[in-house]
């Protein structure tokens, strides 16, 4: 029997595939073994100071950088990104089409996750249903992302922050906590909202996260607080069918419960997955992101595509923070699964299904 | 349009007429004001819990609420019971942080502050926050101040909810100098300035708190809302009707900060703002205040002077001047000061979204634009009335970049059918072009008081 907050052995079993790990915040070091560890690291992060400016010694400390504009015909694409917890449940359906594996019980599986959520201009309203992964924001080269990000949180009391990958930016728009060198976008305490403008160039092109890089971005990453942002070529068409899937779990010691979750966008288990569709002759992009601690592999029955480097693959490897993009035009109508291919993960729930119509 | 290009040749008149009264500041009316101070750079958030503390005539810790006040601190919560109170509450310094001040949220008429008899040093304000952060004031009527109803300054995160606001002698529910803030399902009626008004907001270099104003009314004011160089305020959700202007950011150099920016109008009602209180009103003009700047009467939305501003998905109706207007700021252009001058132009303002005279119910025009200043762009508003130009010529598309461009005929020809002269209150319906009102439940139009 399991017990709350504790391990069974097959809990056990499967939490072999998730680590302890550090969390150091204000200089207090926490192995986070159990929910107990993460109160304490939560508190930690909640308590921590704004770091003050007045230590920033180093001249480099202080230097100012101008606000990216968009380069010649190019736009500014506005965003207003709101971060908060919400009640988050990984197995919404209640069961696992593929292995009709039983999930847990609802309160067993559903968490305080957090995540980014669009909002309408000025946080007047959010726009949709809360989601995992964060909104994808979208830019051609020349442009620059204006992502004015709010933390509206009222549950953890902690800074958070967006971070990204792929873009360029200058220190200011870093959006990363430095300790005593961070700068105003790597500290974004409850009620307070900052702009980063970042700048989608020429080597921008393509599929990257974003995510949380705050004093406690290991367990806010781990809650939830990642999305994805997406630059083309300017004038580029987008495929037909164009899917972010993020690849990462939900530990024990972080959710309390016995189970450990391996997810893909938030969801555990083929139904509860992204159930991704197309039809045959279209042109068909998967982009997968690693956002935990692991090393996952991405295979899709039936379905091969060229990597960067022009060979054939159809299970290649990605790890934290990288993303693999899987484009081919659809010529191979089905129901397809789509997993990572350890299997701990897999039967953890990192699976979904992929239906092509005729 | 005809008619509109006939009367340009007085337009210089009524330039020189603004540009000589918006020299009286609209906020300096109010006496005895606590001098702005630094609203300070914490969270400004106080957590733990601290004492209860009653009020009420009988029974209770306390007969007066400031009796209460004195004796609680931040982290206190003072519970006010129903009656009516002849005080002015000060909730002054940082000892209050924190502190939150709860009438009857669901009845807020039963917690009556009311200055109607008290003397005048002590009927100022029914509640002035001040220097304290983090305080929330929820479930009061305020009536009969001579200064505010509701007042909070130098501080931050304040919360006004659930109040009801009128016939104070300036503003109903007022917040300066302050950063970050909730004014919230509350009312505000029959002020001889604005029923809400955000207003000189520090500038926040990087991380900003935000204001947010969220589901309240404001009706039979000179202005529904106010924002003298207000800055990353929300204003959303709420209705600003039967007003003699709807809602107005805008500019001036008597306060500090110009201009207004980073502002969000998103989401509301504003109709019916033909208030035309020169021909008699519910409250006594004072000397100095909106009610003696010309503002047009009969109009929506005014930005007069803005930057980074999003006006969107509002509904816009009824109002017979017009919907909406966005006009530099003229007392400031061309000022030898360079930052003044900059606080005139309009930059970066983004209309999109608005349904102009929606439900039968037609504004005279529904927008307005000189085509001056940079990045100011429209897209996607349903218009029914004509606009100014009626080339539209000026409402360049969004997303830019557009470069806007000015057509020199409109802002006299704006200044000219928008401005009257108070002595001459017909003078500020000449230009209205009347359309009938389709009847809305629970509201009548307001265009002349008893009349």
């Amino acid at each position: 029997m399991a017990q709350p907050g504790g391990l069974d052995r097959r809990g056990f079993l499967a939490a072999g595939g998730a680590a302890t790990f550090l969390c150091t915040i204000g200089g207090e070091t926490v192995p986070v073994r159990s929910p107990r560890d993460v109160a304490r690291v939560d508190a930690a992060a909640a308590a921590l100071p704004r770091p003050a400016a007045a230590v920033r010694r180093d001249p480099i400390d202080r230097a100012q950088f101008p606000t990216p504009e968009p380069q010649p015909g190019g736009r500014r694409r506005e965003y207003w990104i709101g971060a908060r917890t919400v009640s988050w449940d990984i197995v919404p359906a209640g069961r696992d089409e593929w292995m009709k594996r039983r999930p847990p019980s609802r309160s067993r599986r559903t968490i305080r996750a957090y995540v980014y959520q669009q909002w309408s201009a000025g946080f007047a309203k959010p726009i949709g249903r809360p989601r995992m992964p964060g909104p994808t924001l979208y830019a051609e080269v020349g442009d620059v992302l204006v992502v004015h990000f709010g933390n509206l949180d009222r549950k953890l009391r902690q800074a958070v922050t967006m971070h990204p990958h792929g873009v360029r930016y200058n220190p200011e728009y870093d959006g990363a906590y430095l300790g005593d060198f961070t700068r105003a976008g790597g500290f974004v305490a409850p009620g307070e909202e900052f702009t980063y403008v970042w700048e989608a160039t020429p080597d921008s092109v393509g599929a990257w996260p974003y995510h949380d890089h705050g004093p406690n971005h290991t367990l806010n990453t781990l809650r939830g607080l990642f999305g994805a942002v997406i630059v083309r070529e300017k004038g580029a068409p987008a495929p037909d069918v164009e899917q972010v899937l993020f690849l990462h779990s939900f530990p024990p010691q972080v959710t309390g419960f016995s189970e450990l979750f391996h997810s893909i966008n938030g969801r555990s288990y083929a139904g509860n997955t992204p159930t991704i569709r197309a039809r045959a002759g279209q042109r068909v992009t998967i982009h997968v992101m690693g956002m935990d601690q692991n090393f996952h592999t991405f295979h899709i029955h039936g379905h091969r595509w060229r990597d960067s480097s022009g060979a054939f693959v159809d299970c290649p490897t990605l790890g934290p923070n990288e993303t693999i993009t899987a484009s081919f035009v659809e010529d191979n109508p089905g129901r397809w699964l789509y997993h990572c291919h350890v299997s701990l993960h897999q039967d953890a729930g990192m699976a979904g299904w992929y239906l092509v119509e005729q | 349009m005809i008619q509109e290009e006939g009367q340009m040749h007085r337009s210089h008149v009524w330039l020189a007429v603004l540009a000589a009264l918006l020299l009286v500041p609209a906020s300096a009316t109010a006496g005895n004001y606590p001098p702005p101070s630094d609203p300070g750079s914490g969270t400004g958030k106080s957590h733990g819990k601290g004492q209860t503390l009653t009020v009420c005539k009988r029974g209770c810790d306390y007969k007066n609420i400031q009796k209460a006040i004195d004796a609680a601190s931040g982290k206190d919560t003072i519970r006010v019971k129903k009656g009516t109170y002849r005080e002015s509450v000060q909730i002054v310094g940082s000892r209050y942080d924190g502190l939150k001040l709860i009438g009857d949220p669901k009845h807020r008429d039963r917690v009556v502050l009311d200055g109607k008899s008290l003397k005048s040093g002590d009927a100022q304000n029914a509640v002035l926050l001040n220097n304290a952060d983090d305080v929330t004031v929820r479930g009061f009527h305020a009536v009969h101040y001579k200064a505010n109803c509701f007042f909070a300054t130098n501080l931050q995160d304040y919360v006004l909810d659930q109040l009801e606001a009128e016939r104070c002698g300036v503003y109903g529910v007022y917040a300066f100098n302050s950063k970050g803030g909730v004014m919230s399902n509350s009312e505000a009626y029959y002020n001889p300035d604005s029923g809400f008004y955000v207003g000189q907001t520090p500038p926040q270099k990087g991380r900003k708190k935000r204001t947010l104003v969220k589901n309240v009314s404001s009706w039979g004011n000179v202005l529904g809302f106010s924002g003298t160089n207000m800055r990353y305020t929300t204003i959303t959700k709420s209705r600003w009707f039967n007003n003699g202007a709807g809602i107005v950011p805008n500019v001036l150099d008597s306060e500090k900060y110009y201009p207004p920016t980073g502002n969000v109008l998103s989401d509301n009602d504003v109709f019916w703002n033909n208030f035309n209180f020169y021909f008699g009103a519910p409250f006594k003009i004072p000397q100095q205040s909106a009610a003696s700047i010309p503002y047009p009467i009969g109009i929506g939305i005014l930005l007069f002077g803005s930057q980074n501003t999003v006006v969107e998905n509002n509904r816009i109706f009824g109002n017979y001047l017009g919907g909406f207007a966005e006009v530099p700021a003229v007392q400031l252009s061309g000022n030898a000061d360079p930052k003044k001058n900059e606080a005139s132009i309009l930059r970066n303002n983004t209309v999109r979204g608005n349904d102009f005279g929606g439900g039968n119910d037609l504004n005279g025009r529904d927008m307005l634009y000189d085509g001056s200043g940079s990045g100011n762009c429209f897209e996607g508003n349903t218009t029914r009335s004509p606009n100014l130009p009626a080339n539209n010529g000026t409402f360049v598309a969004c997303p830019g970049p557009n470069p806007n461009v000015t057509d020199p005929a409109v802002l006299p020809l704006a200044l000219t059918i928008g401005l009257g002269d108070p002595k001459d209150p017909a003078s500020f319906e000449k230009n209205w072009i009347k359309h009938p009102h389709p009847a809305r439940k629970g509201v009548k139009p307001l265009e002349h008081y008893g009349g």
